[in-house]
């Protein structure tokens, strides 16, 4: 026999998963993390039967992924499938099929663009006057609202669906909010970028060589990619380097 | 005193860029501002916090990807550009920072192997509950260790080769900030193409341009 989980599990469970990536490896990936998430859970539903929790607990640590925050909606679901008595065949069935929609989804809602979106936003306002130390509160409040919010309500709708999470996942409709966020990312960056160019201390004080070698940089961003991030920091390095022994030598 | 203390925030930071909590103090725009209060220089360290956010807007702590540790790039950078005055601190900050920024990275990659030596085979006798904790925070320990010694290193080297470069900086202040924005100019290039692309987004990029210009000549 089972016993149900309590509220106190549900919360323990939650505040683990933000400890999810602790012990993150190329091995299990996120696995041990979500045994150790998937704990107060897991006690509460084998209590003292020692045997059954150490299977339990073994079968939980294997390798899992999924994007950090959204690894909540897994947590809730396995937890729910546990505590029903699911077969651990089809518990284990079910981990495989979720882990690559919840890593997918949660990179383009929160990686590419909830995260940028905020930071860029703070920037913008940064450059727009705003004093430092309010553009840093401002980024941490709007993000973590995001954040815990997502964390939060994954773990509610996995607990509520168990094995059918895939259609809570499929109403909420997150790459779709992440769609109809992009365009608002797009214009904070407009924004950050005209601030920058016109703003006090930025591209205006330095002079237009200055503001065109910037256009120049922003279009081998937009023309490379990912590809040109590195050499480009490599070569601000190198030309801050060689500047700088310019300084010395004359 | 001041370095330990840098090398505890370092630690502190780096663990939650992936390991504990994610909330994304560890990212430069907010490091920055930490370092900086912990320095007594909160402007310098939001200063440095947003030039490095702009440089690492497009690096983000997904899954298995080798990326650049922003957050002991950043108290690095910080801690080398409070105690030097002159058009060339920032500059060089910034270069130390982003230096050992790749440093960090680096060393994330190595903890992420040394994980895998700690988690427990399946069927292993290791496989209890309490096994499970002790190499989950085992793992946690050693990422805090990591980040800090990384920091504490960081800071050391860095301030020594600022000290060594700073008085022969050639440029001015408003050069030196231009060739730094140069280098962010390229992140937002490439933000760009992942929101959709210059001729997708036009419009609204368009409209952001304007709206940044006329808010940054009125405010």
């Amino acid at each position: 026999m089972t016993r149900p989980l309590s509220r106190v599990v549900v919360i323990s469970t939650l505040v683990r998963s933000f400890l999810v990536q602790g012990s993150w490896n190329y091995h299990t990936m996120l696995g041990l993390g979500f045994a150790f998430a998937m704990l107060p859970g897991l006690r509460r539903i084998f209590g003292a039967d020692a045997d059954r929790l150490d299977a339990a607990v073994a079968r939980h640590f294997e390798h899992f992924n999924a994007h950090p925050y959204l690894v909540t909606v897994a947590l809730g679901a396995v937890l729910k499938l546990e505590a029903d008595g699911t077969d651990p065949q089809v518990v284990r069935r079910f981990k495989l099929a979720v882990r690559g929609p919840l890593g997918s989804v949660g990179d383009t809602l929160v990686w590419a663009t909830w995260l940028p979106g905020v930071a860029v936003l703070a920037l913008a306002l940064y450059w727009l006057g705003v004093p430092g130390w309010i553009t840093a509160v401002f980024f941490l409040l709007t993000y973590n609202a995001g954040h815990v919010g997502l964390r939060v309500w994954g773990l509610r709708a996995g607990l509520r669906s168990g094995h059918d999470v895939a259609r809570s996942l499929g109403a909420a409709d997150l790459v779709g909010w992440a769609r109809r966020m992009q365009p608002g990312v797009v214009l904070a960056l407009g924004v950050l970028s005209g601030a920058v160019l016109g703003g006090e201390g930025g591209l205006a004080d330095a002079g237009i060589p200055w503001s065109v070698l910037a256009m120049a940089g922003f279009l081998v961003g937009l023309i490379g990619g990912h590809r040109a991030w590195r050499p480009a920091a490599v070569a601000i390095v190198a030309a801050i380097g060689a500047i700088a022994g310019w300084g010395v030598i004359t | 005193m001041e370095i330990v203390r840098l090398g505890a925030l370092g630690g502190l930071l780096g663990l939650d860029a992936t390991g504990v909590g994610q909330f994304m103090l560890s990212r430069p725009i907010v490091a920055g501002t930490l370092t900086g209060w912990l320095l007594g220089d909160v402007a310098t360290g939001a200063t440095v916090g947003v030039l490095l956010e702009l440089y690492l807007l497009v690096s983000f702590p997904t899954g298995g990807a080798r990326f650049p540790e922003g957050s002991t790039a950043t108290v690095v950078a910080v801690a080398c550009a409070v105690p030097f005055s002159g058009a060339g601190a920032l500059p060089l900050a910034i270069a130390a920072g982003l230096v050992w920024g790749q440093v960090g990275g680096a060393t994330i990659t190595a903890q992420r192997r040394l994980n895998s030596r700690l988690v427990p085979e399946p069927g292993d006798t290791r496989s209890s509950p309490s096994a499970v904790v002790v190499a989950h925070v085992a793992a946690i320990g050693l990422d805090f260790a990591r980040a800090a010694t990384v920091t504490f290193s960081g800071v050391l080297v860095g301030r020594t080769v600022v000290r060594a470069l700073v008085e022969r900086w050639p440029m001015s202040m408003p050069s030196s900030t231009g060739l730094l924005l140069m280098g962010g100019a390229v992140s937002a290039g490439i933000l760009l193409r992942d929101l959709g692309g210059f001729r997708r987004r036009r419009v609204w990029f368009a409209a952001g341009l304007g709206l940044g210009i006329v808010g940054a000549r009125l405010l």
